[in-house]
C-alpha cells in the first residue's frame, strides 16, 4: 500500500516540477521535432480535447494523462475498455463515420493490426519514431509503447517452494506431474475473452513446441481462465488459485511489492513479451491533439511517466526503472518480443481462430 | 317540456343483450324512477344516458339536443351532455375538499372566483353543508357525503340530474328523510331527474313516474298508483307490494283453482292460456281479510301460526298445497278460519 | 336487431393513445427488429459488404458450444426455479398465513435479495463462500467442513435460486393474502396438521400464482448474466448470455450477426414464457376483481416448535442470501488482500474508495448512476405514466398491442437491448449526438425497466375507482382533463413510490450499459463488468459496496414512501 501512495505522491511532485518548465518546452522543441510542430500544438490546443480508447488501466495511465493536461492544457477523455471492446468500438464507430477516439491504445497487437489493415487508423510520422526499435513500428501507423514480458504469479503460502517453476519446461512438467494436487488451482488468460490472452497463446504456439502439452495438462488439472491479469491476482492472493501463468509481468512485479503472499517468477528459457501499441484513428474528432498525445507517450518524459506506474518503456536510450537492462535480467535474457508486424493479422482469420479454439476447448476438457 | 327523450336504446355488453330497446320521456320538475330487479339493466340505461356507456342502437335527446343517434353515428361524450350524475358510491374526489368537489363543474364551465363561491355556498347552504366546505370527503358521514354528491351534480344547473341508487348507502332512518328532502329539492329547483332504484317503496314515495324494467325492457310505465294498482304483467304485479302467488289452473269464468280450491278473479296482462291450463294469480296480502264464515270467494283455510310484526300480525294459512299470508290487527288462535278475497284483487296471469 | 348500422365504441383520446402506442412500438420494435434483421446477415449490418444470409444461423446451430451453452442455460433456469419456487412459496405461507413471530418487519427484509444486482451478489459470494472465502475458511478451521465449489453449475443454481426467492414470494404472498381463511380453518378443525393444510388446501388454491412465478423465474434464469459471468466463466461454464458476450472474441471481429442469432434463440425461448405470463396475469386480474373483498385471514398457529423451525429456516436463508454476499462485499471493499493465510486485520484500507474518488471515470460513474437513478427514474415514471394512461381503461385492440409491447422487452436480456440501442444511437443520423450522453443509456434503461415500471403504474392506476373518473366526466371534464384533475392527483403517492422502486432498478442495472457505455456515460454496474475484464478487483469491491449502500438507501426511501413492491 505504501508503495502505491508514494507512487501517487511521486507523480504529483513530477507534474508540479514539470509545470514550471512548461513554457520552456513549448518554445524550444526537443531535438528532432520539425519546426512546424508549434503549429500542431496550436491546432491541438484549439481542439481542446483528446479521446483515448485503451485497455490500459486508468490508474496506470493517469500520470501520463495528468502530465499531458498540465503541459498542453488539453482535456483527456480516458476510456478504459477491454482489448476486444477497443477494437469493436473503433470498427463500429468507423463504419458509422462516428469515430469517438483519437487514440487507440491497446495490448492486443493483432487486433490493432486488423484495424490498420481495414484502414481505420491514420498514418502519422511521429517525430519520436527514430527513437523506437524497428520491431515497434508498423508503417508509421502502429507504434509500440511498452514491452511487457509475461510472468508466473504464485501464492507463496500455498504453492510449495520446490514447485515454483523457473522455466517454461518446469511449468509444463509441474502441470503434468502434479495435475491432481493442483486441480483447480492453476489460472491463465482466457484466449476467448481476452485479445491479449489469444495473442500470448499464439506466440507460445509459434515459439514453443510444448504449447499443446501445456494446454492439455492445464485442462486436465481443471485450470481456470480469466479475462485479465487483475482477476488472476485476486484469485492468487486469496488462495483460490495457487499459480497463474502468462500474467502481465509489470503488474505482477507491482503486486509482489504490495502483498507478502505473492511471488513472481519469470521463465528463463522462454518469456513472451508483447507490446502495448498505439495509433491515431482515421476520422479522429481531434486529430491534432491525438497526434500530440501519441508523441507525448513516446517522448522521454511520457515513457518515464509510464514506467512510474510499472509500464516498462521501450524507447531506445531510456534508462531508469524497468529499462531494458532490468527487464532482460528479470527474464534471464530469453525475452521473445512479439514484433509489431503485419503477420499478426493472420491471427484474426476466422477459419484459423475457429480451428484453434476447437483444439483449445478440447485441451481444456483434458482431451487430446 | 321534455328534457330527456330516450328511444329504442339497445346495448350489448360482453356478448349479452343488456338493453333491448328502452324508450321513455321525462320532463322538468319531475322525478322518473327506473325500477327493477337487480341485473335488470337500470344502471346500464342510466350510464347510457350519461354517455358513460355507449349503446349500439338508439337515440337520446337531452334538452332538445341530440346526444346520441345510432343512425347518424353521433355520440357525444359525457362532458358535452349537460347532465349531473350522482353515483351510488357518491364518488367524491378524495383529494379535494367539499368546496373544491362542488366547484369543479363550475371551473370547467369557466365560472371561477366570487361567482363560483356564491353558487357553491348557495347550494351547500340549501343542503345544510356550508360549515363543511373545507373538509375532505373522508371526514364526512355517509349522509353528508351523499348531500355533497348531490350538490356537486346540481351546482352547474344541468338539464338532467341522474341518480344511481342515491339512498342505498344510507342507513334506514336517513333514507326515509332523504326520500322526502330530495323530492322537495327537485320539485323546488324544477329539475328533470332520473333515479335508479331497486327499492319499490323508494320509487313509490319519490317518483312522479315509474319505469319498470325487466331484462332490459321497460315492461310498464306510469304513475306510482298506476304501477301499483294496475300491473300489466305478472312481473309487475309480483315486483311491487307484498304478495301471495297462487299456482293453479284456469277455470270457468275468470277463475283459478287447484285440487280442492277455487277463486274467482280478473284476468290481467296478455291472455294466453285457455281453460285447464296452468296459471298464476297474485294477491296483495293487504287484500285478504279473515272473516267469520263462508261467503262469495271465501276460502276455508287452516291458520298455522300468527307472527307479531309490530304494527300488525301476519297470519300463515294453508290448505293442502296452498300457502297464503294475510294481515290483521289481532292475534288469532290456530285452527280453521275463513279468508275473504274480493275477485278484483285476484289478478290472474296466464 | 335491424339492419341499421351499429354505433362503434367511442374512441376517446384516440390521437393520444395512438401516438403513445406508436412511439412505444417504435422504441421497442427498433431494437428487436434490428436484432432480427442483423441475425439474417452475414456481417455487421453497417458493413457495406453484408448480404442476406443464413450463415450465422448455420454457424450457431452447428456449434456444439452453443448447444452446450443452451443446455447449461436450461439446466440453470430450471434448477433455479426448482430452488426458488418451493422456498418462495414456503416463505409466503409462513409470512402470510401463520402467526410467525416478527413477520411484520420480516416482510421488507425478505425482499432485499431482489434488489441486489446479481453481479454484486456473485462477487460477494466469491469472497464469502468461495474456496478461500472467509466463511469457507472459518468453516474449514472450526468444523473441518468443506463447502462444495460455488464455481460449479450446482453452486450457481443454488445462488441464483436463493436470490430469486423474493420474486416468487411476492406473487405467491399476494395470492395467499386474498385467500379466505375459512377453508384452511375447516381443514385445521377436522384435525389436519398445519403442514398438511398448507399442502392440501393452500397450495392448490395458489397454484396459478406459483405457475406464474415459475414462468417468471424461468425467464429470468434464461437471461441471467452476472452470476454465470463471475462464477461460471472461469471454469468454462457458459450460458447463452455469456456466450453472446464472448462470441466476439472467438471470431476476433465483431460477430454481431452471430450474437443476434443467439439473441433470437433466446427470444424464441422467452417469448412463450412471456405469453404464458400474460395469460395468467389476465386471469389473475379477473380473479382479483371478483374476490379480494376483506377476506380477513386468521393466521394459523405455528406453536412453539413450529416457530422455532420456521425461524431457523428463514434465518438460514437470510444468512445465506443476504448476510453472506453483503458481508463478503463489505469485507472485500475494505481490505486489499484476503484468503488463505491472510489476516484481514493486516490489510484494512480505505484506499479503494480513495481510488474511486481519484479516478475520473469511476467517480463520474458514481455521479452518473445517481443521476440516472434519481432524475432518470423520475422521468421514467413520468413516461411510464403516459403509457399507462394510454392503456388505462382501454379495452380495444390497441390496448392488447400495448400490453405486448410492454412485455416484449422482458424477453430480451439487458445486454442485448443495450447493444441494439448502441447501434441505434450510432447509425440513426439525428440521434448520434446523443450517444455520448446519458440520454442513450436512459432510453435503454427505460425499455429494460418498461414491463416492471408499467406493472407498478398500472397497479396504481387500477386503485382509482372508475366512478371517480366518471364523476369528472359527467361534471363536464374531458378525458384528458379528468386524468389531470382526478387520476394523477389521486395516484400521486403511488407515483412517488414507483419512482423509488424504479430508482433501485436503475441503480442496480449493469448489463444494459455493456455496449452502450462510453466516456462520460459510465455507470457503476457496468463499470464493475468492464473492470472485471481488466481485473481491478479493488475498485469493483468498492463500487459494489457503494451500490449496496445506495440500494439500501433507495429501499429505505421506498419503504418510507409506502411503495408497494411488485415483481
Ligand atoms: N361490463 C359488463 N360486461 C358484461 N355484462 C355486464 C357488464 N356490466 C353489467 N353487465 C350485466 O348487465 C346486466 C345489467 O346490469 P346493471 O345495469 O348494472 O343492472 P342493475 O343496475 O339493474 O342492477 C347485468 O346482468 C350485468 O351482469
Ligand atoms: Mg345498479
Amino acid at each position: 500500500m505504501t508503495s502505491r501512495r508514494s507512487f501517487v505522491a511521486g507523480s504529483l511532485a513530477a507534474t508540479a516540477a514539470f509545470s514550471t518548465s512548461r513554457f520552456a518546452f513549448a518554445q524550444s522543441l526537443p531535438a528532432g521535432y520539425p519546426a512546424d510542430y508549434a503549429a500542431l500544438i496550436a491546432k491541438a490546443k484549439s481542439e481542446g480535447r483528446v479521446a483515448i480508447y485503451t485497455s490500459t488501466d486508468e490508474s496506470q495511465g493517469q500520470p501520463l494523462v495528468e502530465a499531458f493536461k498540465q503541459t498542453y492544457g488539453i482535456g483527456v477523455d480516458y476510456n478504459g475498455l477491454g482489448t476486444t471492446d477497443v477494437y469493436n468500438r473503433v470498427i463500429s464507430e468507423g463504419a458509422a463515420g462516428q469515430m469517438g477516439a483519437d487514440i487507440a491504445w491497446t495490448s492486443s497487437m493483432d487486433l490493432q493490426m486488423v484495424l490498420a489493415q481495414k484502414g481505420l487508423l491514420e498514418t502519422y510520422v511521429s517525430p519520436e519514431a527514430p527513437n523506437l526499435p524497428a520491431a515497434s513500428l508498423y508503417k508509421n501507423i502502429v507504434y509500440g509503447t511498452s514491452i511487457e514480458p509475461v510472468a508466473m504469479l504464485y501464492n507463496k503460502n500455498l504453492l510449495k517452494p520446490e514447485w515454483v517453476p523457473k522455466t517454461r519446461a518446469e511449468l509444463v512438467k509441474l502441470l503434468q506431474e502434479h495435475g491432481k494436487e493442483l486441480k483447480g488451482k492453476i489460472a491463465s488468460f482466457d484466449p476467448e475473452k481476452s485479445g491479449i490472452g489469444f495473442l500470448l497463446a499464439q506466440t507460445d504456439l509459434a515459439s514453443t513446441s510444448s504449447f499443446w502439452d501445456l494446454a492439455k495438462a492445464f485442462g486436465a488439472a481443471e485450470g481456470k481462465v480469466y479475462g485479465a491479469s487483475g482477476a488472476m491476482r485476486e484469485k492468487v492472493v486469496s488462495g483460490e488459485q495457487w499459480l497463474a501463468f502468462n500474467v502481465i509481468g509489470s503488474y505482477a512485479l507491482q503486486w509482489q511489492r504490495e502483498s507478502p503472499v505473492v511471488g513472481v517468477s519469470f521463465a528463463s528459457d522462454y518469456t513472451a513479451a508483447f507490446q502495448r501499441v498505439a495509433s491515431v484513428t482515421k476520422g479522429a474528432p481531434h486529430p491534432a491533439a491525438g497526434r500530440l498525445f501519441l508523441d507525448f507517450m513516446l517522448s522521454e518524459r511520457g515513457q518515464s511517466l509510464l514506467a512510474s506506474k510499472g509500464v516498462p518503456p521501450l524507447r531506445m536510450g531510456y534508462k531508469g526503472p524497468l529499462d531494458a537492462d532490468e527487464m532482460n535480467k528479470l527474464t534471464g535474457g530469453n525475452m521473445k518480443i512479439i514484433p509489431v508486424d503485419e503477420k499478426l493479422a493472420n491471427n484474426m482469420a476466422p477459419r484459423f481462430r475457429a480451428d484453434f479454439f476447437q483444439q483449445w476447448k478440447k485441451a481444456m476438457r483434458g482431451e487430446g | 317540456m321534455t328534457d330527456l327523450r330516450v328511444s329504442g336504446v339497445e346495448k350489448w355488453l360482453g356478448g349479452n343483450h343488456i338493453l333491448r330497446g328502452a324508450s321513455f320521456e321525462a320532463s322538468r320538475g319531475s322525478i322518473t324512477a327506473l325500477l327493477g330487479a337487480s341485473g335488470s339493466g337500470k344502471t346500464t340505461l342510466l350510464r347510457c344516458i350519461a354517455g358513460l356507456e355507449q349503446p349500439e342502437l338508439g337515440r337520446i335527446d337531452i334538452g332538445g339536443t341530440c346526444v346520441l343517434n345510432g343512425e347518424e353515428g353521433l355520440a357525444l361524450p359525457p362532458e358535452k351532455r349537460n347532465i349531473g350524475l350522482v353515483f351510488q358510491s357518491y364518488a367524491l374526489w378524495p383529494h379535494r375538499t367539499v368546496f373544491d368537489n362542488v366547484a369543479y363543474g363550475l371551473t370547467l364551465r369557466g365560472i371561477t372566483g366570487r361567482d363560483a363561491e356564491l353558487r357553491v355556498f348557495g347550494i351547500l347552504q340549501k343542503l345544510g353543508l356550508s360549515h363543511l366546505a373545507e373538509r375532505y370527503p373522508d371526514q364526512l358521514s355517509g349522509g353528508q357525503q351523499q348531500r355533497v354528491a348531490i350538490c356537486r351534480a346540481l351546482v352547474y344547473q344541468p338539464r338532467v340530474l341522474l341518480m344511481d341508487e342515491p339512498l342505498s348507502n344510507l342507513d334506514a332512518k336517513l333514507r326515509e328523510d332523504a326520500r322526502y328532502w330530495i323530492r322537495q329539492l327537485i320539485l323546488e329547483l324544477g329539475i328533470c331527474a332520473i333515479m335508479v332504484t331497486h327499492d319499490q317503496s323508494e320509487a313509490l314515495a319519490m317518483a312522479d313516474h315509474i319505469l319498470l324494467l325487466e331484462n332490459g325492457v321497460i315492461v310498464q310505465s306510469g304513475t306510482p298508483m298506476e304501477i301499483y294498482s294496475q300491473p300489466e304483467s305478472f312481473y309487475a304485479a309480483d315486483f311491487l307490494g307484498t304478495n301471495n302467488v297462487l299456482l293453479g289452473k284456469l277455470a270457468e269464468g275468470a277463475a283459478i283453482g287447484g285440487d280442492d280450491w277455487q277463486l274467482r278473479g280478473v284476468r290481467r296482462g296478455q291472455v294466453t292460456g285457455g281453460l285447464g291450463e296452468s296459471a298464476r294469480a297474485v294477491v296483495r296480502t293487504e287484500r285478504i281479510r279473515i272473516v267469520d264464515g263462508p261467503g262469495d270467494n271465501h276460502l276455508e283455510m287452516q291458520l298455522d301460526a300468527c307472527l307479531y310484526l309490530g304494527s300488525h300480525w301476519e297470519y300463515r294459512l294453508t290448505r293442502g298445497g296452498l300457502a297464503i299470508k294475510a294481515h290483521g290487527d289481532q292475534p288469532l288462535p290456530p285452527g280453521p278460519v275463513w279468508c275473504a278475497i274480493a275477485p278484483e284483487s285476484v289478478w290472474i296471469f296466464g | 336487431m335491424s339492419s341499421t348500422a351499429r354505433l362503434q365504441p367511442r374512441a376517446e383520446m384516440r390521437g393520444y393513445r395512438l401516438a403513445v402506442i406508436a412511439a412505444l412500438v417504435l422504441f421497442v420494435m427498433t431494437p428487436v427488429g434490428l436484432i432480427i434483421y442483423q441475425s439474417f446477415l452475414d456481417a455487421p449490418f453497417f458493413d457495406k459488404t453484408s448480404r442476406f444470409s443464413l450463415e450465422a444461423y448455420d454457424y450457431v446451430v452447428t456449434d456444439p458450444e452453443f448447444w452446450s451453452a443452451f443446455g447449461t442455460t436450461a439446466i440453470f433456469a430450471f434448477g433455479m426455479v426448482a430452488v426458488a419456487v418451493p422456498l418462495g412459496a414456503l416463505l409466503a405461507f409462513l409470512l402470510t398465513r401463520t402467526d410467525l413471530a416478527g413477520r411484520r418487519w420480516l416482510e421488507p427484509i425478505v425482499l432485499v435479495p431482489m434488489f441486489l444486482s446479481s453481479i454484486v451478489l456473485a462477487f460477494g459470494y466469491s469472497v464469502a463462500v468461495g474456496p478461500s472465502g472467509f466463511v469457507s475458511l472459518w468453516l474449514k478451521e472450526t468444523l473441518g467442513l468443506r463447502l462444495w465449489s460455488i464455481y460449479s453449475l450446482g453452486g450457481m443454481i443454488l445462488i441464483g435460486g436463493l436470490s430469486h426467492v423474493p420474486n416468487v414470494y411476492l406473487y405467491v404472498s399476494s395470492a395467499m393474502r386474498s385467500l379466505p381463511s375459512d377453508l384452511e380453518e375447516a381443514a385445521r378443525a377436522s384435525g389436519a396438521s398445519i403442514w398438511r393444510v398448507s399442502l392440501d388446501v393452500t397450495l392448490p388454491m395458489v397454484l396459478p400464482s406459483l405457475i406464474f412465478a415459475a414462468a417468471l423465474n424461468l425467464l429470468l434464469g434464461f437471461e441471467t448474466f452476472g452470476i454465470p459471468l463471475v462464477l461460471g466463466d472461469p471454469s468454462g461454464i457458459v450460458v447463452l448470455t455469456t456466450y453472446i458476450y464472448k462470441v466476439n472474441g472467438i471470431f476476433g471481429t465483431p460477430t454481431y450477426h452471430v450474437m443476434a442469432v443467439v439473441a433470437v434463440s433466446l427470444i424464441l425461448v422467452t417469448l412463450p414464457l412471456v405469453y404464458v405470463q400474460r395469460l395468467l396475469l389476465r386471469n389473475a386480474r379477473r380473479y382479483a376483481a371478483v374476490g379480494g373483498k376483506g377476506a380477513r385471514a386468521a393466521p394459523l398457529r405455528l406453536g412453539a416448535s413450529g416457530q422455532l423451525i420456521a425461524w431457523g429456516l428463514i434465518g438460514l436463508w437470510l444468512t445465506v442470501s443476504v448476510l453472506m454476499p453483503i458481508g463478503g462485499i463489505s469485507v472485500r471493499a475494505f481490505v486489499n488482500a484476503w484468503g488463505e493465510g491472510v489476516r484481514l486485520s493486516d490489510h484494512l484500507t480505505v484506499s479503494h474508495f480513495a481510488q474511486l474518488m481519484e479516478t475520473p471515470s469511476l467517480f463520474r460513474g458514481i455521479l452518473n448512476t445517481l443521476a440516472l437513478a434519481v432524475i432518470g427514474g423520475a422521468f421514467a415514471v413520468a413516461i411510464y405514466l403516459m403509457i399507462g394512461l394510454a392503456g388505462h381503461r382501454n379495452k380495444g385492440p390497441s390496448g392488447a398491442l400495448l400490453d405486448y409491447m410492454v412485455l416484449l422487452p422482458r424477453a430480451l436480456p439487458g445486454i442485448i437491448i443495450g447493444l441494439a440501442f448502441f447501434w441505434v444511437f450510432l447509425f440513426v443520423p439525428f440521434l448520434t449526438p446523443l450517444r455520448p450522453t446519458l440520454v442513450s443509456l436512459f432510453v435503454a434503461y427505460l425499455i429494460v425497466g418498461l414491463s416492471y415500471g408499467l406493472r407498478i403504474i398500472q397497479a396504481t392506476l387500477l386503485q382509482v375507482a372508475p366512478e371517480l373518473e366518471e364523476a369528472a366526466r359527467t361534471s363536464g371534464a374531458s378525458m384528458a382533463r379528468s386524468w389531470r384533475d382526478v387520476v394523477v392527483p389521486i395516484i400521486r403517492p403511488g407515483l412517488v413510490g414507483a419512482w423509488s422502486l424504479i430508482m433501485i432498478v436503475f441503480l442496480r442495472e449493469y448489463a444494459t450499459g455493456i455496449y452502450l457505455m462510453g466516456v462520460g456515460t459510465e455507470v457503476m454496474g457496468t463499470l464493475m463488468v468492464s473492470l472485471l475484464t481488466s481485473g481491478a478487483m479493488d475498485q469493483i469491491a468498492a463500487l459494489a459496496f457503494l451500490s449496496i449502500i445506495f440500494t439500501a438507501a433507495g429501499l429505505g426511501l421506498a419503504l418510507r414512501l409506502g411503495a408497494r413492491i411488485h415483481d
